[in-house]
């Protein structure tokens, strides 16, 4: 336990490390972008009649950096700045901390997403277990075509696919918006009903469009433990089916953390896709506006965002497995 | 020594009977008869040693006892009738579950992970005994540490160990644990001692043996060594191709071996003293499915003493004397 422990104490130390890494390769990518957002902001607000001081204010408080100031100056108060979780303000949503903006859209995400992911991964696993199980049969055949259509299927056509039948051929779930606008948000049951049901068509396109990759993986994940001495010494030690499907599972399901855990990180990029068709106010919708918009400050916190949750994801992943494996255990 | 190993009041060496046993291998280029007709007795209460080249069928044919020939392989007929159980092939499959473990003993080449890399040994015995119902799974870890002891193994270290945590030898002892706790009449050794070095082949041979001798067992062992049989079985049964060339006593089959491929075999071992050159080797390839499809003997490419009747008949495999068979058309049966 205590060797976990300090396992664990240096993944996170690891981690921050990566973390100030990544944000400096995005301070200075927004430096060399092309055109210099920085000093083309200040030169636009000076052409709107601000004076120097005033625009280099107010450009220090958008990007959390005075343009003008030797690079090593400005890259110090932005490390700093980042340390007290100040991101800067949006340029497109003028005079609003982004760190605000960013926490206002999480929510509509994780939810979205998380729910698609467990749904996806509970399904996917289980499928492909029996795919796995029954590979020359026609029931064997017919789980692993299913997983291969979906699979193929973008997110944007499974999407408008959902759409097109649920709300217009057989309208009985709504379209677009995240709640009925009429309703007061809040904890009352219209309000959270509203919200399930504009939720189920967003989470049924990501769940229907990730289910083919866990069912796929799962499946050669299996055939390969099947494979294994082990699995045919407790055949032959007469071992009980039960207890050999367990031994099997938990075999075959140990690869299918990482990338269940990544999928976790990647989630705060959001689901471009879905939440544009299904306009859902989440991250992926957010980074979309703050590219169209030039929002400089709002792009490099996105992409922190993303940066940190990948990281922190992959250390979970790291300690999850030294929980279930004890091979990685030292 | 024997109060230490409650034997069953009914104890009776098991013996199994095996008759006309076909086992084929589906590969690309077509069927191939991996165990191919094959009548054998094994006696109960003895050790009986098969041996034959890589692919010569030994291993198929020790799973095919077990009736859990792995895929592409396919029992086609025959059957193995085993004292007090019955035939395993016909066998609903929850008896024959049931048989696996407990009356049948089955111990894997030591070169091979025989066990959940995520689970402890201990909790592996107890998956055994839920496995095959044993109330008293107390008495169950019991046994398995006085088995692990008398292996010379520090039993509680073992049973809270994983598998990647121990030795190749060591994993070989728990192999044959499993296959000796719930009290196997028969237990099979399939290449007990590959994959181990000289000290440790020794230590697990011997054990092999003094276990066979406490607890009045049948023992079937696999190998490729002929050096093994010599020092253990009781008697030993030759496998070619698929086919069965030769058996009998061992010392009898040692000093006086039949078929020009068991003498083959005993030449080619080579001797701790004396020059390498004095053991040969035997010269041609092993049965390949070109072989299987002609109508002659199977050892007919490679064999010294072939006249131009092996070319054309496969020979029978015939008594040759007093607890001996062989399949060959120069020994002169009854002589």
């Amino acid at each position: 336990m205590k060797n976990i422990l300090v396992r664990l104490a240096k993944r996170i130390f690891a981690g921050i490390i990566m973390v100030l890494v990544m944000a400096s390769f995005t301070f200075f990518l927004v430096r060399m972008m092309p055109g210099n957002p920085v000093s083309a902001k200040y030169n636009e607000l000076i052409m709107r009649g601000m004076t120097p001081v005033q625009a280099m204010d107010e450009v220090r408080v958008m990007y959390g950096f005075i343009p003008h100031q030797p690079l090593w100056q400005q890259y110090l108060h932005y490390l700093v700045q980042i340390l007290h979780l100040n991101l800067g303000t949006s340029i497109s949503y003028e005079g609003v901390p982004v760190l605000h903006i960013i926490l206002d859209a999480a929510p509509w995400t994780i939810i979205l997403v998380t729910t698609g992911l467990i749904a996806s991964f509970i399904v996917g696993v289980l499928a492909g277990v029996i795919a796995a199980v029954k590979r020359s049969s026609p029931t064997g055949n017919a789980i692993t075509l299913s997983g291969s259509i979906m699979h193929g299927i973008p997110q944007f056509v499974m999407g408008l696919f959902l759409a097109y039948v649920f709300t217009t051929l057989w309208a009985i779930l709504p379209f677009g918006a995240p709640y009925n606008a009429a309703l007061t948000p809040g904890f009352n049951g219209p309000f959270i009903s509203s919200l399930v049901r504009h939720a189920i068509l967003p989470v049924a396109t990501y769940a229907l469009s990730s289910y083919g990759g866990w069912l796929l993986t799962m499946k050669s994940s299996v055939i390969t433990v099947l494979g294994d001495d082990f699995i045919l010494a407790s055949e032959v030690r007469g071992i009980k089916a039960k207890t050999r499907v367990r031994y099997i599972a938990h075999n075959a399901i140990l690869p299918l953390f990482t990338i269940f855990a990544l999928s976790i990180g990647f989630m705060f990029g959001g689901s471009l896709f879905i939440e544009d068709i299904f306009d859902y106010p989440g991250l992926g919708n957010l980074l979309l506006h703050a590219i169209d918009a030039r929002d400089y400050p709002l792009m490099s916190g996105a992409f922190l965002l993303i940066t940190v949750a990948v990281i922190v994801a992959n250390i979970f992943a790291d300690f999850l497995y030294s929980v279930v494996d004890p091979r990685i255990r030292r | 020594m024997s109060a230490e190993w409650p034997l069953k009041a009914n104890t009776k060496a098991v013996g199994i009977t095996i008759r006309d046993l076909e086992v084929v291998y589906s590969t690309g280029q077509g069927q191939v008869p991996a165990v191919n007709g094959v009548d054998l007795d094994i006696a109960g209460g003895q050790i009986t040693g098969i041996i034959g080249e890589s692919g010569s069928g030994k291993s198929t044919l020790a799973m095919a006892i077990m009736n859990a020939v792995p895929h592409p392989g396919r029992i086609v007929k025959g059957s193995v009738v085993v004292d007090g159980v019955g035939n395993m092939l016909t066998l609903d499959k929850e008896s024959q579950r049931r048989a696996r473990g407990r009356n049948l003993g089955f111990v894997f080449q030591a070169a091979q992970n025989s066990l959940n890399p995520l689970t402890r040994v201990g909790h592996q015995v107890l998956d055994l005994g839920r496995s095959h119902n044993v109330k008293d799974l107390r008495g169950l870890l019991r046994r398995a540490k006085e088995l692990l002891h008398r292996m010379g193994m520090d039993a509680d270290r073992v049973l809270t160990a994983y598998q990647h945590e121990l030795s190749g030898g060591m994993r070989q002892r728990v192999g044959i644990m499993f296959a000796l706790v719930l009290d196997a009449q028969v237990v099979i050794l399939d290449e007990p001692t590959t994959a181990l070095d000289m000290l440790s082949q020794a230590s697990v041979l011997e054990i092999v043996r003094s276990i066979h001798e406490e607890r009045d067992i049948t023992t079937i062992l696999i190998t490729h060594d002929m050096g093994v049989v010599a020092d253990l079985a009781d008697r030993v049964v030759v496998m070619y191709g698929g086919e069965l060339a030769e058996e009998g006593e061992t010392a009898e089959v040692l000093a006086h071996p039949a078929h020009p491929y068991t003498k083959g075999l005993i030449q080619a071992i080579p001797r701790i003293s004396g020059d390498l050159s004095q053991a040969v080797a035997l010269s041609g390839s092993p049965p390949d499915l070109k072989t299987f499809m002609q109508s002659g003997c199977l050892f007919y490419d490679r064999c010294p003493e072939r006249v131009a009747e092996c070319q054309v008949k496969r020979p029978p495999y015939e008594s040759a004397g007093p607890e001996r068979k062989v399949a060959c058309f120069r020994v002169m049966p009854h002589d």
